[in-house]
This record gives structure tokens, sequence and C-alpha cells, in this order.
């Protein structure tokens, strides 16, 4: 009985964000729930609102103040609401994988370091400060790094890695993190085709694997129907459209944003096998 | 027709010229305004040629009998540098940091710089002679004159360098869940460091120079040694001394200079 009754908590809640910037209105009422264990496209045209939103998500940037709600709950925790971060906004964030167009990596400091940041929000400062992280997360980041297939760059800086590598890097964070959700801003927006197939399998495997929430940002619509089952459509702020990844034809895009739909459906190139067997597995 | 235009086109528009013949002419007034306070004569190098010349006769030849005892003061100068310095590295960090508006807030940052501003506004000749009524004659005096001006010149230095960071990767690791200080140390350090170290081999350098001067208001090192020999018109002796501080400050300019190569 209880079980049944017991509702599930959806992994990330959104509620009637705005978010006004000095000269325009960047999210517009924007409502949305996500499930755990969800992998959800977020598309829309470049200034939309998508990586604004995200970032309000993980609790980097705060809503407008005056608007009624603008509350968002990540796991049933709150992050912010009425313009206002929750005071224990650090552990949420460290349930929350954040993924960046430009990887974010501290490209000074080699990639093992780098992944091993994802372990800071629950190490006492006396080991964080002093940099000696417990063998358990030196083991954990380096399983990270095989999982993601740069392990034999752990040693090398960040910034000797190539595009595809440091965002993989930056994935294998989020995995030392144990993040229960990961956000992705345009992950593969920097990338080659063949970098930003393996990128997407990643976040897709993890996804299977571990039940991992995912969102990620995306320009083109074909990734988004290859690896993610629902999408998030946004246009100026507003969701436009939030259904089955598959429903996005090319005349509903057209519909949804007209002119800018070329934008948004320009195809894949390169490779023709997008799926391994591995994220086939997954979706099915 | 065609070469009216072009030749209008070659040489920069009126309003350009006209600023640059204003700043000649400010430049110019301003030297002018400065010459009578000044008391510039150059007359008087003529005049007074034939004292010069045998004034620096005495410098000829150095006289370098005592020379133990010149490089002993010597090494306590560059030691009131090293400390002067390390001292004002340390400091310098948190202070460097409370600066940066991108890391404090505007009512921590604006009192913190202003008292840095003051640290710096000061000579460390200045202190030198305060720290000498305060601690007594002798090399500590020397250390902590050097601390204080170089603590606020570093602090604004670091600081500076603090502020240009690419904020991106601080943001990586505030994503994590990470506190501010963890964002300092991962995310902020990572990528002055090498500009940090540069300026902190730069001061050291001219701390080095500084150090034989403040032994003149009796704060240690060379510098007493200086003085004294200056009062007492032995000039073979000065001319000694003088040729040790160059051969030091060159030495450690150089060797600083390669090491701060390899940081950038
Ligand atoms: N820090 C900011 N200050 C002012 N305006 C901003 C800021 N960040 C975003 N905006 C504005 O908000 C709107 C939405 O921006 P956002 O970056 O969320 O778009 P996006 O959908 O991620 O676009 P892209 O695909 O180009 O990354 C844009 O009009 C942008 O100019
Ligand atoms: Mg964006």
């Amino acid at each position: 009985m209880t079980k049944a009754a017991k509702v599930m908590v959806p992994a990330i809640k959104v509620t009637r964000l705005h978010k006004t910037f000095n000269c325009c209105k960047a999210l517009d009422g924007v409502s949305l729930d996500i499930n755990p264990g969800e992998m959800v496209a977020l598309i829309g045209a470049s200034g939309s609102g998508k990586s604004t939103l995200l970032r309000h998500v993980a609790g980097l940037a705060v809503g407008d103040s005056s608007a009624q709600g603008g509350s968002i709950e990540v796991m049933g925790r709150p992050v912010q609401a009425r313009g206002r971060l929750a005071s224990d906004i650090r552990a949420t964030r460290a349930r929350i994988g954040f993924v960046f167009q430009q990887f974010n990596l501290v490209g000074r400091l080699p990639v093992m370091t780098n992944v091993l940041t994802g372990s800071l929000g629950r190490l006492p400062s006396w080991r964080s400060l002093t940099g000696l992280f417990p063998l358990e997360d030196r083991e954990r980041a380096f399983d990270a790094l095989t999982r993601v297939g740069i392990s034999e760059t752990a040693w090398q800086r960040a910034s000797t890695l190539s595009g595809g590598q440091q965002q993989r890097a930056a994935i294998a964070r989020t995995l030392v993190q144990r993040a229960e959700i990961i956000l992705a801003d345009e992950p593969i927006a920097s990338l080659d085709p063949e970098s930003s197939r393996r990128v997407m399998e990643t976040l897709a495997t993890i996804n299977a694997e571990d039940k991992t929430t995912v969102v990620v940002c995306l320009h083109q619509v074909d990734f988004a129907i290859r690896y993610c089952p629902r999408t998030i459509a946004l246009k100026k702020g507003q969701i436009v459209f939030d259904g089955a990844s598959s429903d996005l034809t090319p005349s509903a895009l057209r519909d949804l944003y007209g002119a800018e739909a070329d934008e948004l459906s320009a195809p894949i190139q390169g490779s023709a096998s997008f799926i391994t067997d591995t994220a086939l597995a997954v979706a099915g | 027709m065609n070469t009216a235009i072009d030749t209008a086109r070659l040489s920069p528009p009126p309003r350009q010229s006209l600023v640059k013949l204003l700043a000649w002419g400010v430049i110019f007034a301003t030297l002018a305004w400065s010459w009578s306070g000044a008391e510039i004569r150059p007359m008087a190098l003529i005049t007074d040629g034939a004292n010069m010349g045998t004034f620096l006769a005495d410098f000829f030849p150095p006289n370098f009998h005592d020379w133990r005892y010149y490089l002993e003061e010597m090494v306590i100068t560059l030691h009131i540098a090293i400390w002067g310095t390390a001292l004002a590295v340390v400091c310098a960090v948190p202070f460097g940091l409370l600066c940066a508006e991108n890391v404090a807030p505007a009512w921590i940052n604006q009192p913190v710089r202003r008292m840095m501003d003051s640290c710096r506004a000061i000579n460390e000749m200045v202190f030198a002679m305060l720290f000498v009524v305060a601690v007594g004659l002798g090399p500590f005096a020397g250390v902590l004159a050097l601390f204080v001006h170089t603590t606020g010149i570093l602090a604004k230095l670091f600081s500076e360098a603090v502020e240009a960071i690419d904020p991106r990767p601080v943001e990586g690791i505030r994503a994590t869940g990470a506190n501010l200080l963890e964002e300092i140390v991962y995310g902020i350090i990572p990528q002055v460091m090498p500009l940090w170290i540069s300026y902190s081999l730069y001061r050291f350098e001219s701390n080095v120079r500084s150090a034989t001067v403040v032994g003149m208001v009796g704060a240690g090192g060379i510098g007493v040694v200086l003085w004294e020999i200056i009062r007492g018109f032995y000039f073979a002796e000065t001319c000694a001394v003088m040729l040790i501080i160059i051969a030091t400050v060159s030495i450690i300019d150089i060797a600083s200079s390669r090491l701060r190569k390899l940081f950038i």
C-alpha cells in the first residue's frame, strides 16, 4: 500500500522560473519535471535560454526574486526559491555534476587532480586544502578515467588534452562526484563529429548503467533524437515542446522555430554507426 | 583629384595630430615648470668640473683591504632581503586575494586595498627609520621595513593576477559543491601561480637593492658600512663597497630573471 502510494520525487523540478537580464528576459515562466533516470535533451536556438536554465538548476545563478514561484528543487531538496539560493546549496551542488561547453577544467593541473576535485564536496577541509585525497577517491578517479577511456592521460596537464578528451575528463569528474544528476551544457558544441559521438555515448552509458539522470543541451536535433528519449525545446525563454524526441520531425521543428529550424536540424556529419552496441542495448 | 584624396587618407586625421601636439606641449610645460624648483644648474657641471675630477680620482684605486668584512655585511644584506621578501609573499597571498574583486565583496576589498596602498605609498627608508626606533638598530628593522613595503606591492600585483583569471575553471570547481577556500586552492591558485612566482622573484631582486640602502639609517647590512665610510671620506673604500654591491645585485638580477623565465 504505502509503496504504491509513494509518489516518486522528481530528480529536477522547476516551477515558474523567470530570469531577466539587463536587456531582456532569458527565462519566461519555465516549469518542468524530470524523473530520476531520465535522459533528456534540451534544445533551442542560440540565445533561447538553455545555458541559463541549466545554470539555475545547478545553483550557479539565481532567478528573479519578484516572480511568483521561481523555485527549483533537485532530488526533493530546494536549490533556490524567489531569487535566493538555499542555505545548503553546496551539499546539493555536490549531487549535481555539471559538464560545460568549454570543459572548465583547470588547465595547469593534471587530469587526475581535475577529476579528483569531484570529491571536494564530501571531503573534510584539511584533506581537500592539503590535496591529500583518500586512496579510495584516487582509485575512483582512475576508474572513472578508465571508464571514459582516457586513463593514459591521467598525469598530463589538462590543457594538453584534445577537446574531446577534456570533455570526457569533465564527465569523469562527475563520476568521482557520484553525481545523481548530470547537467551537460552543449558538451559537444566545440567537438568534431567523432568526438561528439564518443562524448554522447559516454553520457548515454552512464545514464543506463548508473541510472544517473542526464539533461543535455544540444544544438543539433539529430543528436537529441539519437540519444535522448525525451526532448524539451526552448524558444525565447519559454518551453515550446516537451515530449518524445521521435515526435520532432523536420516539419514539427519548422512549426516550432520557423526559419531558425535550419540551425537546429543540421545533420550529423561523418560517421554512419552512431550508436555502439552498449548504447543501443541501453536505449532498447 | 584622386591623389589629393589618397594623400589625405595616408596621414592621420587632423584630430589625432592635434592631440599629439597638445601632449608634447604639456610635457614641455611640465619640465619648464619644475626647472627652478629642482634648481637645475647645468653650468655647475662645467664650473665645478675640476673639483669633481679630483673627487673622482679619490675613488681609485678601490681599497679592498677589508673585503672580508664587506662581504660579510653584504651577505647580511642578502639575508635581510630574503626574509623581507619571504614574509611579504606569505602575507601578500591572503591580502592579494582579499583585494581581488572576483574573490571578496567590495566592503572587504576596498578597506584592504587602502591599507595596501598606504604600505606601498611610504618608502622602505621611512619604514626603516620608524622600525629602527621601534625594534632598535640592526638588520631586523630592515627586514620589517622591506616586509611592510613589499607586502603592499605584492598584494596589489597578486590581486591583479587574480582578477585576470579565467572564471570558467573556477565555476567548474564550484559546481562540484566546493567551498570558497577550495575554489581558491583548486581554481584560482593554479592559474596565478606562475605570475605570483615571477612577481615574487622580481620583488626579491629589487629588495636586494633596497636592502643596501635601508642600512644607511641603521637598519643593518652593507648600508651601515657604506654610510660610515662615506661620512668618513674614505672614498677608496666606498668604491670597493660599491663595486661589491654592483656585482652582487647584478648576479642576483641575472639569476632571478633566468629563473623567472622558467615560470612564464
Ligand atoms: N550574464 C548575462 N548577462 C546578460 N545577459 C545574459 C547573460 N547570460 C545570458 N544572457 C542572455 O540571456 C539569453 C539566453 O542566453 P543563454 O546563454 O541561456 O542562451 P543559450 O540558449 O544557451 O544559447 P547558446 O546556444 O548560444 O549557448 C541571451 O539573450 C543572452 O544574451
Ligand atoms: Mg549556451
